[in-house]
């Protein structure tokens, strides 16, 4: 067993057209035992910028309080909101500094740019970055995610479309993963504000 | 007791509540050779002059101006040795900076970095404050750029100024010729106008453009400086 | 930065000012220096406690670029080639990631090996360049990034593990070198690395002539890529080569060959209606609209007191 996976997580990003998504599973486990139903596993970085920690429990936690105090002292340093390129970098430079000792996390980045074209981009544990232009995965069921994925994924969609397909490919994955699931989490980000939607998952 | 009883240590507030070493080293700036710069609506421009002392220097050789990021530059009056440490030092906080965001320095950053150097030295043990006042000309998000930076670590953002030799003659013409409205190329003329008021001689100029720096070629100064002639 | 201050070595009586300078150069420029082990011995216990409670444990991997990079010296320049395939595990994590890296204007860099460990060296590589650069005024020249590369390398003992083809046009004229993890070197007129050299090298010890053409040397680098994806599982997706050309020009072709593209043909397939999922399809239990701060405004806010 890797440590990726003693606590289960599931986490997509996923493209629209001047939109992006981001959804994560509810689940905290203690390896086979289900601990918590109610577990964050993405938080927002910004306006238009969202981070997804899937790895051990304990790092995801750390790693966010890490993220803030970064952030917070780029806000008071530059009195300007981080761009989701940038925020990308410095997610690698953190994480590339502790290349002999890592947290266990495989973050991911989900934001929209100056002009609200999406940006995503994807991690390992030691910062090696992966940007695309259509949707990334992290977590103990990424086969599956890649699968519905890659099936499901269209060009330019809207609001709606993307939050239903993201949905439908987070639940479907989910449920091949016993590590991963118990409801999920699906927020959309667009040029007025993040809508965050509470998804109904299979309880077992 | 006077004030000069206070000089012997850069540190000590002398009796009057002032830092004579931080004095001095202003005037070390006020005897180097003119340097100014202007603000355009697309760019800035800095001049300083490169007079030389002998005829038998390689003029190649002397440079004045430097780049700082891809974006940015630096020219000063007062101690040219000061003045390459300062550079270094910049040039390479600067590149810290890009290793960690992958986004250029923005000059406001990278002025408050290099004030923070400067005001180090004014009150660290051993050492003695840098010689030089800088100014520091640039182009990022927030458009083109122009800041002057102290010996004591005071920084300031201008429209257009003038540092070193004469600057005060040299300010007070730039307030009569200053436009907000002028592009680079009237800045250029406008700049080496000034320049002209205090010497005669062979200058070199920087000039911003389309966020790239750059150094006008001797040809271009010529041009630039016949037109002002 | 202040958030480093847990880095080893920090000097306990260094004034806080001075210690943010000193490790902020040390951290992301004197040569690599400043790896944080703070979560070393944590992590080495995991590993421990899983071993014990039976449970193969094992680390983590991280991404590596399973690869297929060469490249090769024609009349005067240098064509670098690489796949686009990046894999953990067995698992595809990246159809097309860039395995040329910059490093200067007239030098680029092929990266096999552990993914971060090829992007950040050749990232702090080639900002070590660029304030030479800028201190000397002249070019770079291909042995000076050979050598910080292997010094830094050397210096990691092969921990860092990054497998390198540097090529790179200066005034001495084309250079190739192989950089090896541990930080030795070749300097060879064609060369290849990474899981699909040994496919790629076979294309080159049948093709390779001396003083070849552009064109010629282009065709010979696609086609040892090429063999690479084919034949090695590591490799994959398309080929990118760069150009270095006699006067330390480059010319990059991002994709030049992309012999799987699937997403023309996919746009082309009638899909079925129950791939899209329709509207209102997903059963939710709350909702929530956080409107953009800036798009926010307070109307009975606390008025300021009147002076």
């Amino acid at each position: 067993m890797s440590i990726l996976e003693y606590n289960g997580a599931a986490i997509l990003a996923m493209t629209g057209k001047n939109c992006v998504g981001i959804c994560s599973d509810s689940r905290l486990g203690n390896q086979a035992q289900t601990v918590a139903t109610d577990f964050e596993k993405i938080f927002k970085m910004g306006d238009k910028l969202m981070v997804g920690l899937p790895g051990l429990a304990t790092d995801v936690i750390t790693m966010k309080e890490l993220l803030t105090f970064r952030l917070n002292l780029y806000r008071l340093r530059e009195e300007r909101e981080i761009k989701p390129e940038t925020f990308s970098a410095l997610m690698s430079h953190i994480l590339y500094q502790k290349r002999f000792g890592p947290y266990f996390v495989e973050p991911i980045v989900a934001g929209l740019k100056e002009d609200n074209t999406p940006f995503i981009s994807a991690f390992d544990l030691i910062g090696a970055p992966v940007v695309t232009d259509d949707f990334v995965v992290g977590g103990t069921c990424t086969n599956n995610l890649y699968g519905m994925c890659e099936s499901f994924y269209r060009p330019d969609m809207d609001k709606d479309e993307l939050f239903e397909t993201m949905a439908q490919c987070l639940l479907t994955s989910v449920d091949r993963d016993a590590l991963s699931g118990w409801g999920g989490v699906v927020h959309i980000i667009t040029p007025e504000g993040i809508m965050s939607k509470t998804l109904k998952g299979r309880q077992d | 007791m006077g004030d000069s009883a206070y000089s012997f240590s850069l540190t000590t507030f002398s009796r009057t509540g002032k830092l004579l070493q931080i004095e001095y080293a202003l005037m070390a700036v006020q005897q180097g050779k003119t340097s100014l710069g202007i603000k355009a609506t697309n760019g800035v421009v800095i001049v300083t002059e490169k007079k030389l002392p002998s005829v038998l220097i390689d003029s190649d050789e002397v440079s004045k101006i430097s780049l700082v990021t891809p974006s940015t530059g630096f020219v000063y009056s007062g101690l040219g040795p000061d003045y390459r440490v300062l550079a270094r030092k910049s040039r390479k906080q600067a590149q810290a900076y890009y290793n960690i965001y992958r986004e250029v320095q923005p000059v406001g950053q990278l002025v408050r970095d290099t004030a923070g150097v400067m005001q180090e030295y004014t009150q660290r043990g051993g050492v003695r404050p840098f010689g030089v006042s800088l100014l520091v000309a640039g182009y990022d998000d927030d458009g083109p750029q122009l800041y002057q930076v102290d010996p004591s670590g005071a920084y300031f953002g201008w429209k257009a100024t003038a540092i070193g030799k004469n600057f005060v003659n040299a300010k007070n013409f730039l307030e009569k010729r200053f436009s907000e409205e002028a592009e680079l190329d009237d800045a250029v003329h406008t700049a080496l106008l000034t320049m002209r008021e205090g010497f005669e001689g062979e200058m070199t100029e920087k000039n911003i453009e389309d966020r790239k720096f750059r150094i006008l070629s001797e040809q271009e100064g010529k041009d630039f400086l016949d037109e002002a002639n | 930065m202040s958030e480093l201050s847990n880095v080893a070595g920090a000097g306990q009586s260094v004034p806080a000012d001075l210690r943010e300078e000193v490790l902020s150069a040390s951290t992301t420029n004197a040569g690599g220096g400043g790896f944080d082990f703070e979560n070393h011995h944590r992590n080495a216990r995991i590993a421990a406690e899983l071993a014990k409670s039976g449970k193969e444990g094992t680390l983590p991997r991280a991404k590596l670029t399973g690869t297929t990079i060469c490249g090769c010296i024609y009349k005067g320049g240098v064509v670098l080639g690489a796949d686009t395939r990046a894999t953990g595990g067995t698992e595809v994590v990246d159809k097309n990631c860039e395995k040329i890296h910059y490093l200067a204007p007239n030098i680029y860099c092929c990266g096999a090996g552990t993914a971060a460990d090829t992007e950040k060296t050749t990232e702090m590589i080639s900002g070590q360049l660029d304030l030479l650069r800028l201190s000397t005024g002249t070019q770079s020249r291909v042995v000076t990034a050979c050598t910080m590369l292997k010094r830094m390398l050397f210096r990691y003992q092969g921990y860092v593990s990054a497998a390198l083809v540097l090529g790179g046009v200066d005034v001495t004229g084309p250079h190739l070198y192989n950089i090896y993890p541990h930080g030795s070197s070749d300097k060879l007129p064609y060369l290849t690395m990474g899981s699909g050299s040994l496919a790629a090298m076979s294309v080159f010890e049948t093709g390779f002539k001396e003083d070849m053409e552009e064109a010629e040397a282009v065709e010979l680098v696609k086609q040892a890529i090429m063999a690479g994806v084919f034949n090695d599982l590591g490799s994959g997706s398309n080929v990118d080569v760069t150009v270095i050309r006699p006067g330390g020009e480059t010319a990059i072709f991002r994709g030049l060959e992309k012999p799987n593209e699937v997403s023309e043909l996919r746009k082309t397939v009638e899909r079925p209606a129950a791939i899209k999922v329709p509207k209102g399809a997903t059963e939710i239990l709350a909702s929530k609209f956080q409107p953009l701060s800036s798009l926010v405004t307070v109307e009975d806010a606390p008025q300021p007191m009147e002076i």
